[in-house]
């Protein structure tokens, strides 16, 4: 067995998870769908207006409910399911020792649209505006007492979030941290992602040659992190069905900044090229010791080309199979960097490579490695999650099954 | 456990605004940006000396981008629609990206949404890993009249930032260093190693 890096005392596993996505509740659904390598975009009627690109969204299937706090139920919804499927870990861990750590951009935004027009809104929507007030309201239902943190770093948010949990494991500040990701689809949203342009008019096409933009998603997502003292290790976790332990652990990260542009990626890839190369040496691994690459993959011609020039930059021809998943969910934000580690533990735990929904032609200048349909393998041990976001921001994460 | 110095500190009111000169590109960011830029600027440290990917970028936004999410939500119906370069500026970590790009600081980022109490400590845990050697920490309070309005607290405009750094400083960084803004305002001369 592989060594922990110096740096990295305790290893940190995934206990538990949770997700509500545009396939459905739970993350069976997501299980089902990352397999059958189905769609959850559609034509969402809320959005049919000449003033937003497009109705097609990766929305949550609607309840039915005039919500005016849709951040706090599918934040808690994923909450509860992450944590029941960790119930026997967590057990074993006083409250005092369990954090939580919110990852969004736009928080309650919801609130903010029914105030502005007069709607009915309680005032626990208007609170939840502001990400650390759901963050630590999330905390109390929750049973997490210990420290709690709302991170906000666009689109990279949920990777940030993965490592700031894993901090306060490793430096003895929680024995658990509960990491919530969540957005919700808005007016707000739309209206942005329309003035830029932003959007694909058909849906959002990841990797293919006639990509024309992103689709805005929305998620509520959590996974439950636990540092893996012996004492934990005798109770299993809803990944690891044969295994008496969590199995699969956070080995290292990177983070940068291409200091370029605000909206736009630089069109080298060096930046999140160095953010790999980080994560890679965190992990004290080589290049050619990754299974799988899961891309941030939105859709838009410049991110995916740029996602491609950093593939080949640190992993030459020989680029892993990589795959992306916003065809299938949409671009959630906040949520997506852990909604889609949770996609990568399902493919390490069940030996298969995800596919890229929505793909047809793939571009050219893509890297050789891109998987089309989901193919099981005899290993994925060794998995790269990347997101890059508005600000020039860069992240990337390693994840081990032992 | 290497020591974390305060190398240097600074502090910021909307007051400082007009006499700011930072470029015609200053004007067109959002006030969060604008107050985040001028605090980094008045640290008075040279971030050429320095490797840009080893300078890390920390912020504490206290209300995230609440002020700028109004501003950009009040003009969806003005002509032309809502502006897309003020939706940039819906990201609380926005001003993340305009420190970086001033002074070319490709180093890893951390954004709170949160007032600062946590910042200094997790600023330095990133030195201390290794992840960096230099960190940047901006804390931002900006609450414009109709962000107060809305979330019903006091309007606000303000922002300090501190520089830490390795092995010399104005003084050692302990883990009563929560109060930035206190730091901040008992600290004026910059002293930096290359």
């Amino acid at each position: 067995m592989r060594e922990p890096p110096a740096n990295f005392p305790t290893p940190v596993a995934i206990a538990g998870c949770g997700a509500t996505t545009a396939v459905g509740r739970g993350v069976e659904a997501l299980r089902s769908a990352l397999r059958a390598n189905s769609s959850g975009l559609r034509a969402c009627e809320k959005f049919d207006s000449p003033r937003f690109q497009s109705k097609i969204t990766g929305a949550i299937p609607q309840t039915g409910n005039d919500n005016d706090n849709p951040a706090w139920q599918f934040a808690t919804d994923a909450l509860e399911e992450a944590r029941s499927s960790a119930l026997e870990i967590l057990k074993k861990i006083p409250a005092e020792r369990i954090g939580l750590v919110l990852s969004t951009t736009k928080a309650n935004i919801a609130a903010l649209e029914r105030i502005s027009e007069n709607r009915l809104c309680s005032e626990t929507a208007r609170r939840h505006l502001q990400g650390n007030f759901l963050a630590a309201d999330l905390a109390a239902a929750h049973g997490a007492r210990g420290p709690v943190q709302c991170v906000s770093v666009a689109c990279v948010s949920g990777l940030v979030a993965i490592q700031q949990a894993a901090k306060l494991i490793q430096r003895g500040a929680a024995d658990a941290v509960f990491v919530v990701g969540v957005d919700t689809l808005s007016n707000f949203v739309m209206a942005g992602f329309t003035a830029l342009k932003a959007i694909d008019p058909n849906g959002c096409r990841p990797f293919d040659k006639d990509r024309c933009g992103l689709s805005p998603g929305e998620a509520g997502a959590a996974i439950v992190l636990v540092g893996q003292a012996s004492s934990l290790c005798s109770s299993k976790s809803q990944l690891d069905r044969q295994d008496a332990c969590p199995t699969i652990k956070i080995l290292g990260w990177g983070g940068s900044n291409d200091a370029n542009h605000l909206t736009g990626p630089s069109r080298d890839g060096s930046g999140l090229a160095r953010a790999i190369r980080s994560a890679l040496k965190m992990s004290k691994l080589l290049p050619a010791e990754i299974d799988y690459i899961n891309a941030h993959g939105t859709g838009t011609p410049y991110n995916d080309a740029m996602e491609s020039i950093a593939l080949k930059n640190v992993f030459g021809e020989a680029c892993p199979p990589f795959s992306g998943a916003k065809g299938m969910l949409g671009h959630t934000l906040g949520a997506a960097g852990v909604v889609e580690t949770i996609l990568c533990a399902i493919a390490m735990q069940e030996k298969f490579l995800p596919g890229t929904p929505r793909l047809n032609t793939i571009a050219e200048g893509v890297p050789a490695g891109l998987v089309r349909e989901p193919r099981s393998v005899a290993k994925i041990n060794r998995v790269l999650k990347l997101n890059t976001g508005f600000g020039g921001a860069n992240g990337a994460l390693i994840l081990g099954h032992e | 456990m290497n020591k974390i110095f305060i190398a240097a500190t600074s502090k910021v009111a909307a007051a400082d605004l007009p006499s700011a000169r930072l470029g015609p590109r200053f004007a067109r960011l959002d006030l969060q940006s604008q107050m985040a830029l001028l605090a980094v600027e008045s640290l008075g440290v040279d971030f050429q000396e320095f490797s840009p990917d080893r300078v890390a970028v920390c912020l504490a936004a206290k209300i995230g981008s609440l002020s700028t999410d109004v501003e950009f939500w009040n003009g969806r119906d003005g002509a032309g629609g809502p502006s897309p370069t003020l939706f940039a500026y819906t990201l609380p970590s926005a001003a993340i990206g305009e420190i970086a790009i001033r002074h070319k600081l490709t180093g890893p980022n951390l954004c709170f949404v949160d007032d600062d109490k946590i910042l200094l400590s997790e600023a330095a845990d990133l030195i201390q890993r290794g992840e960096a050697d230099y960190c940047v920490c901006v804390s931002c309070a900006v609450v414009t009249a109709a962000a107060a309005e809305l979330i019903q607290i006091p309007p606000e405009t303000g922002a300090c930032a501190v520089f830490l750094q390795r092995g010399e400083g104005l003084r050692e960084l302990t883990e009563f260093d929560r109060d930035m803004k206190s730091l901040c305002a008992n600290f004026c001369r910059p002293k930096i190693s290359g």
